[in-house]
């Protein structure tokens, strides 16, 4: 029994693989759609063979028949269509929309599968979408596209890592980022620095290597029934990146992309007052040392031109300098150019392209470059088997990342916290890098030795890394029977990284500097080994598709550090050249074996049952005598009832599908060694004595076990009115149990946690996408779509006791650990849990008098102050295409969550936020509002002193600094025309495009004072903690492509 | 369709007969670590983790200690004089205390009692031990001890909080306890980088620290303070400044050097308080241990102290007066550039110390030698440690004779309180650089005397500080017992003074 789902996929799979040829003639034409409109990607098989090609861009395909041959054309959504080959070399064909959903994703292991089939929630999105409006970071792209799916964009400028979390976050302290998968492998997307509550840097993620232009698609598998098949690496989903191939079109294509964008400072966020400069108390300084100790204390006098001693003992006019973000940050360039070349034959197709990404990010002298070379190869070796292989080989160069949160060596901290009568450029000193005369050391522009001079913490400190990484795959396929075949593959992914970090010689904080030189090899394998059957028919309108299978992924990392303290040689960073030198070196090593299946079974086409188990061995938790277990064996149902073909629905239905699923998938254990307590040697002795102590901080578990996530969702897939409406709703709900946890310890007992299986995570969500094809006809059309995500999150369990769990901590304004992001039980994921001020039962803050004014009180009893993860997404796209123009957009917001602002808060305590200036100035005096603890309201008026003291003391409380963080952005624009053509006929180029591109451009709302609601300085689980990071950008870039 | 079943059976067995967690044992042993250490390595970590870091001997002993007893003074950003709150400082020595030494020290027991070693090195540990928790216990009050750094040992993930009585009384009992533990010398030689091993020193030290312990309740409970420091100088106290118990440092990376002189490495804004200098008047430490910021000058002449509690720009007083120079804090002293070395060993316990609180415990007429005598030896002890200690220009006999003769000469004649101050004054100045016992010292005994200072931004309304704040993240993690501290001993703030401190 041949059904047309069996013809279809394997027309798919002949797409994806291989053809073999008749001799033959060259047939070409153009498939379009009933209204004329060309369908790219539109499949075209000679039958009974497997010779098949696919549309380009355009519509057009060319591939080799013989006359009497039957070409078949396809195209998801149409009714195929099939024309004898004639005398004449061109056939056009135009496609009738078809109501039966013909599709195909790219699911779990890379097997691609009719939409029809499939039980649970995925969405597909096309590379031209991220290669249209890349991003230093391609899966930034994704941005406010896919339901179910935040993307977390930070603060940390153009090299900064994203967070990405599907569905909700599912262990409380492990991983919650997907899995990526890259042409069927596994890669790592581990974070090679991040800052914290001390400051740091970031030096990106792994996914961040890979190429936008390179991206033919993304597949995202959100829920566990999807990802059930990668096993416990795919906890929180999985992300399956499918790069270009070089099929479509015969002989050589050659193809080049190139795309510049500008980043732009944002100044319509930044609205500091301008009205009072540097000093303390009301009053402008009076000497140099007054000015360098108030550079960043805007309490002085009324700006009004007066002439003021500044810190270089020069006397200037006292007034507003202007924005010194726009001084000090510059504009920052992406460029980035592809040149790709592909072939295809009957045999088989290769691609071959070679990008050069150059960013200059808006911070001085970070830098960020990279080389991508990607081969792609898809052969057929013999009459039934075949080989597809693919090796990206990438380096990155990154230079001067900018330091984000706190003070040492962070440029942002201090160039946004000057006082208004003060110029950024005033410290560039004498060489204009923020050095003195020597070259070398510190320009003292201000005071504080942890402020380091903006532009010697971007000029002079050292933050860098090389990055070099080889990911090879390789994925043979033998067919033993018409619907028996056996797959075998191999991939490596291995990354060398060197990251170099200094403190130069002559830093403040630092004044003999240091410098560390780290080295890591990081290599991961993954192999697989499986047995499957395509749709073969058991009984009438009974089919079957199944596989079983065997999988092992190792990884292994090896580091080795050095590093050094005191220069000898003042200006000679080098290790060699440090006084007191220590090394380091790390190994780790960890595999996972699988042993897996899956199972579907069709019934008349239109019911389709599938199920999947597999049991997972983790070498991290295994250890000798151990009585836990060290795997776990875990499945999963899903159920597909497309309804539009089991009974008739009226014509106005297209497509009507209901899907049901329950699945489990285990997790946890991503770390080795972690089962009992062990001692090392410290790298330097003492006085010529070994030391040695306990390694690490937390309590070792030997019985811990992996968790276990178990998620049900519903679904339904409706399209309408030949597909002009289209929504695909899904409702899921999972829940996470034995999270494995750092128990939370007092630190009394010598330790900070203890690890245990006692954690339990919930999220329940409805994920909505609805498209809208109100106007289509030759000349233009019209797409509208809009995606929306909420996520429900709760934390059900931490620990024996379900008392709170520290995730973070920031840096409290004025040192005051004022608040941490913690886990409360019954309360929804990272809770900003701090101090905040008494108030009465009307709200109004209350004020005590014990300094002889009013202060305001806080309450030292914490609370919850929000949440930093937003349980709301919105994003509305637009497109439209008239004649060869087209347009496209994205708004995209994210609702309900909040952000603690230490900016802000700082900014309130230096009399730089607008909130410190009264409507008629602060020497005029100033009543706070609210009440004084016996009830009535305050009405004693503070004088500028007191003022400074009160918002010194209001920033005591971490609710200064909390802000909704709600926003709605134009995330995406781009405007682009397809030369025509009619323009191109004579010349060797065959399809020529230029578009303009713009990202980030404006916020339609935005609830946050002063910086961008997204400027987090971190992209771990701790989020909704800001201070002082990188200003987010506008951009805008203008991309061409031309293809010979 | 045989041909499927065949297959998924020979595949069933292969998947059976697979072993798929082969080498998972093997492979989940960390090749750069070792399930055990010798006790030795262990010790000479736990001994410069006492000695501490440059984060606890700049927050604690520095930004605090030293300006509330008005050693230092510090215009800028040091809370310690202006009672400012800053938590991060206030806990930085019980967090380094716990989450090193306290682990350290109960895993060294621990290991010891496993092994069977219950003798030198045991007594050691025992009194390495109680010396990690008085420091903890003076600063903070209430404190976990009994259940303390067991989280491994004992599985106890929240310790409960001991009441300081109680945590004195076990401590003075664990004290004579370990010295009589202490027989030969022990197998530690160099890797103990306090005593190098001298069973003798380590019961002197013992002993004295017996002494030390009893005399911090002199106020709370004078009987039993009597009863131990009788009892310790009975059994054998320091005899001379070959007994002092000081952690030796060498120029190595971060770590292993003095604590303050990494502090001094990076923040070179202290200044000696005008309370300290004006106490130094004749005194010949004055040019050993000072030097003028602008230009090193030692010269007596030229050392001038600045006044507690400053405000920065307008540069006022404490009563809005203009001072000197406006702000520019070289024309002040600083400790001098040998004190500031990150070689010197840090002073846990000195001989001189010793000699005046048993010249207390005379004057209380405790026991029967000369208080004069006492307070002699205590003063010549202090003057005579600075060179080997520091290497600061040699004290001479001669001057020692001069200052003892002049404005040193102790007040034999003077009433029990005028003795009392005068010998307390002396263990300030002796105190200098071990902050922490300054800061006790003080208040226990109120002397010397200090005034308060009252800078706008007090967080304490004026009150001078008499305890460090607990962590925060003692209220989270755990939250019951550092309750039950606070309705024990009362409010967590810096106000709230020890049990001792009556």
């Amino acid at each position: 029994m041949k059904t047309k789902l069996f013809r279809l996929l394997s027309s798919f799979l002949l797409m994806f693989a291989f053809g073999f040829t008749v001799q033959a003639q060259s047939i070409s034409g153009t498939v379009t759609d009933e209204n004329g409109v060309p369908l790219p990607g539109a499949t075209v098989l000679v039958e009974g063979t497997q010779n098949g090609v696919s549309t380009d861009f355009d519509g057009n395909y060319s591939i080799s028949a013989s006359s009497g041959d039957t070409l078949v054309v396809s195209f998801v959504g149409y009714t195929t269509q099939s024309v004898v080959v004639g005398s004449s070399s061109t056939i056009d064909v135009s496609l009738q929309p078809d109501n039966a959903l013909e599709e195909v994703v790219v699911t779990a292991l890379g097997v691609k599968r009719n939409t029809k089939a499939v039980g649970y929630s995925i969405t597909q999105v096309e590379g031209d979408e991220i290669s249209a409006n890349p991003s230093t970071n391609a899966i930034n792209a994704l941005q406010g596209k896919v339901a179910g799916v935040m993307i977390t964009g930070s603060a940390m400028g153009a090299k900064g890592s994203s967070r990405v979390v599907i569905r909700g976050a599912s262990s409380l302290s492990g991983n919650n980022q997907p899995l990526y998968v890259v042409d069927g492998i596994t890669i790592n997307n581990n974070n090679l620095g991040a800052a914290g509550m001390w400051g740091g840097t970031d030096f990106g993620d792994g996914v961040s290597s890979i190429n936008p232009d390179d991206v033919e698609s993304v597949s995202v598998l959100k829920g566990g029934a999807a990802a059930a098949l990668y096993g416990s690496r795919a906890s929180n989903g999985v992300i399956i990146i499918t790069t270009k191939s070089g099929l479509g079109g015969e002989g050589i294509g050659i193809e080049i992309n190139s795309t510049s964008q500008f980043d732009m400072l944002n100044n319509s966020l930044w609205d500091a007052q301008t009205i009072y400069g540097a000093g303390t108390q009301g009053l402008a300084p009076t000497t140099a040392l007054g000015a360098t100790d108030n550079l960043y204390s805007s309490w002085g006098a009324r700006m009004e031109g007066q002439t003021v001693m500044q810190f270089d003992g020069i006397s200037r006019p006292y007034t507003y300098q202007g924005n010194n973000q726009d001084r000090f940050y510059r504009t920052g360039t992406t460029f980035s150019n592809t040149v790709s070349l592909s072939t295809s034959s009957e045999k088989g197709n290769t691609r071959f392209s070679f990008t050069n990404m150059d960013n200059d990010d808006i911070s001085p002298e970070s830098t960020l470059d990279r080389n991508s070379l990607s081969i792609n190869t898809s052969q057929k070796l013999g009459k039934n088997i075949s080989l597809d292989a693919s090796i990206k080989y990438i380096t990155e160069d990154q230079a001067g990342n900018p330091n984000v949160s706190d003070a040492p060596g962070n440029a942002n901290w201090v160039t946004k916290q000057y006082a208004p009568s003060v110029d950024v450029m005033w410290g560039q000193g004498p060489n204009g890098n923020g050095t003195n005369e020597d070259g070398l050391t510190e320009y003292v522009f201000t005071s504080g030795i942890y402020i380091t001079n903006p532009w010697f913490a971007q000029n002079m400190f050292i933050k860098d890394l090389e990055k070099e990484r080889f990911i090879g795959a390789m994925n043979l396929r033998w067919d033993l029977a018409d619907y028996l075949y056996i797959r075998g593959r191999v991939g490596v992914d291995r990354f060398d990284a060197h990251r170099t970090n200094s403190t130069p010689y002559g830093t403040r904080y630092q004044t003999l500097g240091s410098i560390s030189e780290y080295k890591l090899a990081t290599k991961s394998y993954d192999a697989d080994l499986f047995l499957g059957t395509d749709n073969l028919s058991i009984v009438d309108d009974f089919s079957l598709t199944a596989f079983v299978g065997i999988s092992s992924y190792k990884n292994e990392n090896e580091s080795i550090n050095i590093s050094g303290s005191e220069f000898i040689v003042p200006g000679l960073v080098s290790y060699a050249n440090t006084k007191n030198k220590s090394a380091g070196y790390g190994f780790s090593e960890k595999q996972i074996n699988s042993a897996y299946g899956s199972a579907e079974l069709g019934y008349k086409d239109y019911a389709f049952l599938s199920l999947t188990a597999r049991n997972d061995w983790f070498s991290t938790l295994s250890l000798a005598g151990k009585e836990a277990p060290n795997n776990d064996l875990y499945t999963s149902a899903s159920l597909s009832l497309v309804l539009s073909d089991a009974m008739d629905l009226g014509s106005d239905v297209d497509f009507l599908k209901f899907r049901a699923g329950y699945s489990q998938v285990a997790g946890g254990a991503d770390d080795p060694y972690k089962l009992s307590l062990s001692y090392s040697i410290l790298g330097n002795p003492h006085l010529g004595n070994p030391m040695g102590q306990i390694n690490g901080g937390q309590i070792p578990n030997s019985e811990i076990t992996p968790f276990e996530k178990n998620e049900t969702e519903f679904g339904l897939d409706l399209r309408m009115f030949d597909n002009k409406f289209s929504i695909d709703a899904t409702y899921y709900d999972n829940e996470t149990e034995g999270d494995i946890v750092g128990v939370s310890a007092s630190n009394t007992s010598g330790y900070n946690s203890a690890l245990a299986n006692l954690g339990k995570v919930s999220n329940k969500g409805i994920e909505l996408l609805v498209k809208v094809k109100p106007i289509v006809t030759d000349d233009f059309a019209m797409e509208l779509s809009l995606n929306y995500t909420n996520n429900d999150s709760e934390v059900v369990a931490t620990n024996d006791t379900n008392g709170m769990v520290s995730l973070d901590e920031p840096r409290g304004v004025n040192g005051n650990r004022n608040m941490r992001v913690m886990h409360i039980v019954g309360e929804r994921y990272g809770a900003l849990f701090g101090t905040s001020f008494k108030r009465d039962d009307n709200g109004h803050i209350v004020h005590e008098n014990s300094a002889g004014y009013p202060q305001p009180v806080v309450d030292n009893n914490r609370k919850i102050l929000g949440f930093g993860v937003a349980p709301e997404q919105l994003g509305l796209g637009a497109s439209f295409r008239y004649k060869d123009w087209n347009a496209s957009l994205l708004v995209e917001g994210k609702m309900g969550g909040q952000i603690m602002s230490g900016s802000n808060a700082e900014m309130l305590g230096r009399g730089l936020h607008k909130m410190t200036v009264p409507a008629g100035g602060r020497h005029a005096g100033w009543t706070p509002e609210g009440v004084m603890e016996d009830g009535s309201p305050v009405t004693q008026s503070l004088t500028v002193a007191q003022q400074q003291n009160y918002w010194e003391k209001y920033n005591d409380a971490a609710e200064a600094g909390i802000y909704d963080a709600d926003y709605m952005r134009l995330r995406n624009l781009s405007i682009g025309y397809n030369v025509p053509k009619s323009l191109l006929e004579g010349t060797s180029i065959q399809s020529a495009s230029i578009s303009l591109i713009g990202k980030n451009l404006f916020f339609l709302s935005n609830s946050v004072d002063n910086i961008d609601p997204e400027s987090a300085y971190n992209s771990n689980n701790s989020q909704g903690l800001e201070y002082w990071g990188m200003p987010v950008p506008r951009t805008v870039g203008v991309n061409v492509n031309l293809k010979f | 369709m045989k041909k499927i079943l065949i297959t998924c059976l020979s595949l069933a067995f292969f998947f059976t007969s697979c072993e798929f967690d082969k080498g998972f044992e093997e492979m989940n042993v960390n090749p750069n670590s070792a399930s055990q250490v010798g006790v030795a390595t262990k010790i000479t970590k736990l001994q410069t983790d006492i000695s501490g870091g440059r984060y606890e001997n700049w927050r604690n002993s520095l930004i605090y200690n030293s300006t509330i007893v008005q050693h230092h003074a510090e215009n800028n950003w040091w809370a310690g004089d202006t009672y400012n709150r800053n938590d991060d400082w206030s806990f930085a020595q019980w967090n380094e205390a716990y989450g090193k030494m306290v682990k350290g020290v109960q895993d060294i027991i621990h290991q010891l009692e496993t092994e069977g070693d219950t003798g030198t090195h045991m007594g050691m540990a025992r009194i390495m031990r109680v010396f990690i928790f008085h420091r903890v216990t003076d600063l903070y009050g209430d404190c976990p001890y009994s259940e303390a750094g067991k989280g491994y040992i004992d599985g106890i993930l929240k310790p409960k909080y001991d009441k300081q009585q109680d945590i004195y009384m076990d401590m003075l009992k664990e004290l004579e306890e370990a010295v009589a533990q202490i027989s030969g010398d022990g197998a530690l030689g160099g890797a103990d980088v306090i005593f190098g091993g001298s069973a003798a020193k380590w019961k002197a030290f013992g002993n004295s620290m017996m002494l030390r312990l009893a005399m911090r309740l002199t106020a709370a409970d004078a009987a039993t303070a009597q009863a131990w420091a009788v009892k310790a100088i009975g059994a054998g106290t320091m005899t001379s400044n070959d007994h002092i118990a000081a952690v030796k440092h060498g120029d190595g990376s971060s770590g292993r050097r003095n604590g303050h002189g990494e502090v001094y490495l990076a923040d070179q804004g202290s200044r000696i308080s005008t309370t300290f200098m004006s106490r130094m008047d004749g005194d010949p430490r004055k040019t050993r241990l000072f030097m003028r910021v602008s230009d090193k000058s030692r010269a007596a002449a030229d050392l001038l102290g600045m006044k507690n509690g400053l405000k920065n720009d307008p540069y006022t007083d404490l009563d809005g007066n203009a001072i000197p120079a406006a702000g520019d804090t070289s024309i002040y002293a600083m400790a001098a550039t040998e004190l500031q070395s990150i070689t010197a060993p840090m002073a846990m316990q000195t001989y001189a110390e010793v000699e005046f609180l048993k010249a207390e415990a005379a004057i209380r007429g405790w026991i029967s030698t000369s208080d004069k005598d006492h307070y002699e030896a205590g003063v010549t002890a202090a003057m005579k440690m600075l060179a080997p200690m520091y290497g600061t220009a040699e004290i001479t006999d001669a001057e020692i004779s001069a200052y003892l003769a002049g404005p040193g000469a102790y007040k034999a004649g003077g009433t029990v309180a005028e003795r009392w101050e005068q010998v307390m004054d002396q263990y300030w100045i002796a105190t200098y650089l071990n902050e922490y016992e300054a800061f006790s010292n003080w208040r226990r005994s109120g002397f010397p005397t200090i005034t308060a200072t009252r800078h706008p931004n007090s967080y304490t309304n004026g009150q001078i500080m008499v305890r460090m704040i607990y962590p925060t993240a003692e209220s989270g993690s755990n939250a019951e017992n550092y309750a039950a501290a606070v309705a024990n001993q009362g409010a967590d703030s810096y106000t709230t003074p020890v049990w001792w401190d009556k």
